[in-house]
């Protein structure tokens, strides 16, 4: 099969068109129209990945293989728990996010739960005095400040 | 002479107690990151870079850091290689094939030390190459104006594909990718706004060290989930080393060869450190005698790690001297020195004659303390390739988003790193390189200013960009660089893989 190079140039082409023409939007710069203004170099890229992208459609490579439908939802759920550790690690604080992300993370690539837990706790406490202790980089307390 | 003397000044700052102590630590650090199957040097510099600009390093201090762990995962790789024949990168392919044998015979501990006095020639011979031809090139790039420089940027992206690249229109448009990310915040010369949507987090542009992080790190990570390489990897077992003055002596040839020839492919661009190891492979085993090749020759595994040790060293040449990056760990390491405001290229050499000799000797002393780490401590570097990936890429995706956070202390940056760590992962899947992306953020705005004081000062006559003998060279050979890999790829790519299955 040669989907992927087929749907991605297709997706570039629109991005290129996309790009190049935001660039003839661009407002004059005050003292007027120079030969090569803010839109110049744009307007080269954007005609660049116009090109490789028609490339990329006519002549696609193999497909390399997609991760089977279950293993996509996998894939997306952990990219889920990075982001909530990235919503967490303030309000919540850099030790529990982080012992919950890591502890998820090592579950989910197939160690036991218990294993789990005890990397991700002893991992996010020892960066944490780490990072707060030696390094002297502040990482927030969240709940456990009191 | 005045490189001497510039060089002993250098010997000043590399061997204060600061300076050792960074080096020391960068050696370390990077051991560990090679051994690890699936993180190379690029990665393993990306994921520290965080960690020295948020400490508030000095820039030599960083620095020196940063190519000590370069170096260090250099030799680092060859550890998995010749333990589980799974090489930690690409260069370290060719280690494989006699390491491996080797060790299966009982002689690991035998490959391992060759290796690393192999590794050890390597980089020292390059790191001289490098002493002796920096300044030289330096010297030469001083005559560049705006349009050799333009010339010269298209030039490092037409041949970053490498002369083993598959596919050159897949590097022009991941090039092309990088250079629209750069231009994406407030134009330096005329004050407007560029594709920020009106966000003010976006007027000063995407931070490449999140997009370094992200498209490496984080990909990597949900690469080896969909792997699922899960449990610890079988290795072979570690004998006594037994190894003879005689023994040294017979592999150092091949080393001294490997070693040259690994510095040449690391200058030159497109060519890289894979090539560098392939060919030293390759011609030790035509110019020996009929030697044990493939089954456990010592000196081929002497030959391809002096040569991709030497590669390593020698492409920091045109990172130094044009600000032009021939790898992916020196795109890495250029990212660095530019976050510090310091812009590489000749005036480099002049302005901060002191950070580059400093390096430069620093990494005569990282190889020492490498040499020395190697030989008797690699008991403790093969004991972690037993501890199973699936807690070791949890802690460093923590340790990723850790120095991430430190740098401006905000979560928006963590939303970035996974959002370029997703496309790092959808661009892997269809084949995009990611190097020339990470190139063009960092090549971006330099680019596009030279272009700019070219065309201004002719007036906007374009024919500007080929006034000069030398830019219409560099321009030649970046039409090579981009149409070689066409004619001759194929047929490289076929002789490596036809060795690797010799190997098997």
């Amino acid at each position: 099969m040669r989907v992927n190079d087929r749907v991605f140039g297709m997706l570039m082409l629109i991005l290129a068109v996309a790009y190049g023409w935001q660039a003839t939007q661009f407002p004059v710069p005050f003292g007027g129209h120079e030969s090569v203004g803010p839109e110049t170099f744009p307007i080269m890229l954007s005609i660049i990945l116009g090109i490789s992208s028609i490339y990329m459609m006519v002549r696609p490579d193999e497909d390399e293989k997609w991760a089977p439908a279950a293993m996509l939802v996998e894939l997306t759920v952990v990219v889920l728990s990075m982001l909530a550790f990235a919503w967490a690690i303030e309000p919540i604080g850099f030790m529990p996010a982080a012992a919950l992300v890591v502890s998820f993370l090592c579950w989910r690539m197939g160690a036991s739960i218990t294993k789990s837990v005890i990397t991700g706790v002893v991992s996010s406490v020892s960066i944490f005095l780490l990072f707060n202790n030696v390094l002297e980089l502040a990482l927030p307390l969240g709940l456990l400040e009191f | 002479m005045d490189t001497i003397s510039l060089l002993m000044q250098g010997f000043a700052v590399a061997l204060s107690p600061e300076s050792i102590m960074f080096a020391v630590t960068g050696a370390i650090l990077g051991t560990l990151i090679g051994a690890l199957p699936g993180l190379g040097p690029a990665n393993g510099v990306a994921i520290l870079i965080p960690l020295a600009f948020s400490l508030g390093l000095s820039p030599t201090s960083s620095l020196i850091l940063l190519t000590s762990v370069y170096a260090g995962a250099m030799y680092g790789g060859r550890i998995s290689s010749i333990l589980l024949n799974i090489p930690g990168d690409e260069p370290a392919m060719m280690t494989c094939l006699d390491g491996y044998p080797m060790a299966v015979k009982g002689k690991a501990a035998e490959a391992l030390a060759i290796s690393a006095i192999a590794s050890f020639i390597g980089s020292f011979i390059a790191t001289i190459g490098l002493v002796i031809l920096a300044p030289i090139l330096a010297k030469f790039a001083l005559k560049f104006g705006p349009s050799e420089y333009f010339a010269l940027f298209a030039l490092a992206f037409a041949t970053l594909g490498g002369i083993t690249g598959k596919n050159q229109f897949k590097t022009l448009m991941a090039a092309a990718i990088g250079l629209m990310i750069a231009t994406v915040g407030i134009d330096i010369s005329t004050g407007v706004q560029r594709y920020t949507f009106n966000t003010l987090e976006l007027f000063e542009g995407v931070d490449f060290i999140i997009a370094i992080v992200g498209l490496f790190a984080i990909s990597e990570l949900l690469f080896f989930l969909e792997r699922h390489a899960g449990d610890g990897l079988k290795q072979v077992a570690i004998n006594k080393l037994k190894l003879s003055a005689q023994d040294i002596i017979k592999v150092l040839p091949a080393s001294i060869r490997g070693a040259l020839l690994g510095f040449v492919s690391g200058v030159l661009p497109g060519a890289g450190a894979s090539l560098g190891s392939f060919i030293s492979y390759t011609l030790e085993k035509r110019t020996s005698d009929k030697g044990e090749f493939g089954k456990g020759d010592p000196r081929g595994v002497a030959a391809p790690e002096a040569g991709n040790n030497g590669a390593a060293s020698g492409a920091l040449v045109p990172m130094l001297t044009l600000g032009v990056p021939g790898s992916g760990t020196t795109a890495v390491l250029l990212a660095m020195l530019i976050s510090l405001n310091i812009s590489p290229g000749p005036m480099l050499f002049q302005q901060n004659a002191d950070l580059v000799w400093g390096v430069i000797a620093a990494m005569f002393v990282g190889n020492l303390v490498l040499l020395l780490l190697n030989i008797p401590m690699v008991g403790i570097f093969v004991k972690l390739l037993s501890i199973p990936p699936k807690y070791l890429m949890p802690i460093v995706t923590l340790i990723a988003s850790v120095g991430i956070y430190s740098v401006s202390h905000s979560a928006l940056d963590l939303y970035f790193m996974v959002g370029f760590g997703v496309a790092g992962y959808i661009f892997r899947k269809v084949d995009i390189p990611l190097v020339p992306i990470i190139l063009g953020m960092l090549l971006g705005p330099e680019m596009e200013k030279s272009l700019r004081h070219a065309l201004v000062l002719s007036d906007g006559d374009w024919t500007v960009l080929l006034n000069s003998g030398l830019s219409i060279g560099l321009w030649l050979v970046a039409i090579l660089g981009l149409v070689l890999p066409i004619l001759i790829g194929p047929i490289v790519r076929a002789k490596m893989a036809k060795s690797k299955h010799v190997g098997d």
